[in-house]
C-alpha cells in the first residue's frame, strides 16, 4: 500500500480478517482487514448496505462476528462484552438518555466506572467545554437543537476517555448547514482531545473532508484504504473510482507491446507501464470529468462529437460522443478558453494527461 | 350536498354516543330512586339503595375480596409480564414468533372454555374457591393484555438507548434498571391499570372457581340479579363504573392514557 512510511508506529487497532456472516447471499462483512494508528481519524464510506454500520456494531460488541479479531493495543477485545471495551459510540439518532439532564447523560459512565464526584464533575464540565455546551448542564436532551444533542452524544462519549470513538453516520440527522458546521466541530473536537476516532459514513463529501485516511467498503469488502487524495487521485478498483467522485469509463483494448491503449479503433494516451493491470486485453479506462481538455478538432488527440452542454453555475458540463458510440463527459471551468468550442455538433478532439487515468481489467 | 352529509356525520356520531351513554345515565338516575322496583323515571328519590349496598354484608365481602385480587393480579400481571415482554422484544432465542402469538391465545379463546378448563386443572388442585386460585384464573386473562402493552412500550423506545448505555459500561441489569424501567413507566402503569380493571370486572372465569368460602363482586351482583330486581342493582352497577374510572383516572394523572398506550 502506498501510506505504508518506513517508521510507521505499531498500529494501536488491528482488525484481521473481521468476517459477519448471518447466512445471507454473501457475508455482511467479508474478511476485512485494517489497521488504525492512535489517534487518527478513519472514514468508513461506502454504500448503504455495504457492512461499514455492521463494522461498528462488531466493533462495539453489539454484534459478535463470525470469526477474526480486533485488537486494541495488543489485545482481542472480540470475545468482550460491550461493557468491558471502553469504547464511545455515537448514535446516528443521539440515543441520549431523555430522563436525565445533561449533566447526567455526560456522567454516566463516569458513575459507572466509579469515579468520584470532585473528578466526575470536573471531567464533566470539561467534556461539555470541549463540545462547547458549558451552561448546558441542567437541560434535558428534548430541550436541545439537533447539533446540540449531537455534541452531548460526543460529550458522553469521549468523558470515559475511550479507547476508539465510533460514529455511527453524526451528522445525516442534521440540516445541510448546521452538517457543514458540525463536520468541522467534529474534527476540531478530535484534533484537541486526540481520541482515535472511526467516522462511518456514506458520504464522500464527509469523508474526503474530515479523515486522515479512508477505508471504502463495497459488498462487505474493502476496497481501498488511504489518504483522501490517495482514493480521489489513484483509485484502486473501478468501484472507488465511481464511488468517489465522477469517473468516466471507457472500455478499450490494450496492446502490451506499446503500450498503447484503443478505444473503438482510436489510439488514447499512452499509460506508464506501471499502470497496467496484470493480465488481459480488454481493459476499463477511467478519466475523471475535470481531467479531460477540449481542443479544436484535427489537433490531434481522441476524436469525439459534442452532444450536450449544460451551464450547472460553478463549471460547465460537456457531454460528448465518440466514434464508437461510447460517451464521455467533461467538466470545464467557465473560463475555460476550450469553452467555445462546446457546441452541440461540434468536432472537437480530446485529450488527458496520463497520471490522471487509471486502468483496471474489465 | 356536503352540507348535508356533514349534518348526516353528525347525527350519525350523536346517534352512537346516545346508544352507548344513555343507558349508562338510566342507570345512575335509577340508582338514587326511592322505589323497591327497577323503573324508569323513578317516582322519587332517595340515598337509601347506597345505605342498603354499603350495609350488605355479602357485598362488601365481596368488594374487599375483589379488590385484593386485583391488586395482587395487577403486581403480579406486571412481574410476570415484564420480563416476557423483554425476552420477546429484546433477545433473541427459537420459538419467539410462536410464544409471541402463543401469549396472545387467551385472548381469542372463549372465556367459558378456559373456566371449565380452568375448573379440571384446580379443582385436584385444591384452588377452587382460593386466592391464590382466583388469581391464577385472572392472571390467564390480564397477561395477554401487559405482555402485549408493555411489547409495544419496549419496542417504541428502540434498542439504541441501552446499545448507548451498554458501550459506556453498564451491564445489562444495570442498563434495564437505571435507563430501561425509567423510560418503560408509562407501559407499566398502564398495563397494571388494564390488569386491575380486568381482574376487577371478570365474571365469566370466577364463576367457575368462587364458592361460598370466597366470592368477587362480580359474582355476588350476578348472583343477586338472578334473583331480584331492585335499585341496588343500579347502585352497584354505578360503583363498578366509577371504581373503573378511579383506576383510569389515575392514569391519566399519572401518565396520560394516551402516551401509556405508546402513542
Amino acid at each position: 500500500m502506498t501510506d505504508a512510511q518506513p517508521s510507521a508506529p505499531p498500529p494501536h487497532i488491528s482488525i484481521r480478517a473481521l468476517t459477519f456472516d448471518y447466512g445471507g447471499k454473501r457475508p455482511a462483512v467479508d474478511a476485512l482487514s485494517f489497521d488504525i494508528a492512535k489517534g487518527e481519524f478513519i472514514g468508513l464510506l461506502g454504500p448503504s448496505g455495504c457492512g461499514k454500520s455492521t463494522t461498528l456494531r462488531l466493533f462495539a460488541g453489539l454484534m459478535a462476528p463470525t470469526s477474526g479479531q480486533i485488537s486494541i493495543g495488543g489485545q482481542d477485545i472480540v470475545s468482550r462484552p460491550p461493557w468491558e471495551r471502553n469504547l464511545g459510540l455515537v448514535f446516528q439518532s443521539y440515543a441520549l438518555f431523555p430522563h436525565m439532564t445533561v449533566t447526567q447523560n455526560v456522567a454516566f459512565g463516569l458513575k459507572l466506572r466509579k469515579i468520584g464526584k470532585e473528578e466526575t464533575a470536573a471531567r464533566v464540565a470539561e467534556a461539555l467545554r470541549a463540545v462547547r455546551l458549558d451552561g448546558f448542564g441542567h437541560r434535558r436532551p428534548s430541550e436541545l437543537s439537533g447539533g446540540q444533542q449531537q455534541r452531548v452524544a460526543i460529550a458522553r462519549a469521549i468523558v470515559i476517555e475511550p479507547e476508539i470513538l465510533l460514529l455511527d453516520e453524526p451528522l445525516s440527522n442534521l440540516d445541510a448547514r448546521l452538517r457543514d458546521e458540525m463536520r468541522f466541530e467534529i474534527r476540531d473536537i478530535q484534533n484537541r482531545t486526540g481520541i482515535t476516532t472511526l467516522f462511518v459514513t456514506h458520504d464522500q463529501q464527509e469523508a474526503l473532508t474530515m479523515c486522515d485516511r479512508i477505508a471504502v467498503m463495497n459488498a462487505g469488502r474493502l476496497e481501498q484504504i488511504g489518504t483522501p487524495t490517495e482514493v480521489f487521485d489513484r483509485a484502486a478498483t473501478p468501484f472507488v473510482a465511481n464511488f468517489i467522485g465522477r469517473a468516466n469509463t471507457l472500455r478499450s483494448t490494450l496492446d502490451r507491446n506499446g503500450p498503447s491503449l484503443l478505444c473503438d479503433g482510436q489510439p488514447l494516451p499512452a499509460p506508464p507501464a506501471s499502470e497496467l493491470p496484470a493480465s488481459g486485453s480488454d481493459v476499463s479506462v477511467m478519466v475523471r470529468p475535470h481531467a479531460i481538455r477540449l481542443r479544436p478538432a484535427g489537433s490531434g488527440g481522441v476524436a469525439a462529437t459534442v452532444a450536450r452542454r449544460v451551464f450547472v453555475g460553478n463549471m460547465i458540463e460537456v457531454e460528448l460522443t465518440l466514434t464508437g458510440g461510447q460517451t464521455v463527459a467533461v467538466e470545464l471551468q467557465p473560463n475555460d478558453p476550450a469553452v467555445p468550442l462546446a457546441i452541440p455538433g461540434a468536432a472537437v478532439d480530446l485529450d488527458w494527461s496520463r497520471d490522471d487515468m487509471r486502468i483496471f481489467a474489465a | 350536498m356536503a352540507r348535508l352529509i356533514s349534518l348526516l356525520a353528525r347525527a350519525y356520531v350523536m346517534a352512537v354516543f346516545a346508544f352507548i351513554f344513555i343507558p349508562l345515565l338510566i342507570i345512575v338516575v335509577i340508582s338514587f330512586s326511592a322505589d323497591s322496583y327497577l323503573s324508569f323515571p323513578p317516582s322519587d328519590w332517595s340515598l337509601k339503595w347506597y345505605g342498603e349496598v354499603l350495609s350488605n354484608e355479602g357485598f362488601m365481602q365481596g368488594l374487599k375480596n375483589s379488590a385484593i385480587i386485583a391488586a395482587i393480579v395487577a403486581l403480579l400481571s406486571l412481574g410476570f409480564g415484564l420480563p416476557a415482554a423483554y425476552a420477546l422484544e429484546r433477545l433473541d432465542f427459537p420459538g419467539r414468533t410462536l410464544i409471541r402469538n402463543l401469549i396472545l391465545a387467551p385472548l381469542i379463546l372463549p372465556a367459558m372454555m378456559l373456566g371449565l378448563g380452568i375448573l379440571m386443572v384446580f379443582t385436584p388442585a385444591g384452588l377452587v374457591a382460593t386466592y391464590p386460585g382466583l388469581v391464577l384464573a385472572h392472571l390467564v386473562m390480564t397477561l395477554p393484555f401487559s405482555v402485549r402493552i408493555l411489547q409495544t412500550t419496549l419496542s417504541n423506545l428502540g434498542a439504541d438507548v441501552e446499545e448507548a448505555a451498554m458501550t459506556l459500561g453498564a451491564r445489562p441489569l444495570q442498563t434495564f434498571l437505571r435507563i430501561t424501567l425509567p423510560r418503560l413507566m408509562p407501559g407499566v402503569v398502564a398495563s397494571s391499570a388494564i390488569a386491575a380493571i380486568l381482574s376487577f370486572d371478570e365474571i365469566v372465569l370466577s364463576l367457575f372457581i368462587v364458592g361460598p368460602r370466597l366470592t368477587t363482586l362480580p359474582v355476588a351482583i350476578y348472583r343477586y340479579v338472578d334473583e331480584r330486581t331492585d335499585p341496588m342493582v343500579a347502585v352497584l352497577a354505578v360503583l363498578l363504573i366509577a371504581i373503573s374510572l378511579a383506576i383510569v383516572l389515575v392514569v391519566e394523572r399519572s401518565v396520560g392514557f394516551a402516551k401509556a398506550f405508546g402513542r
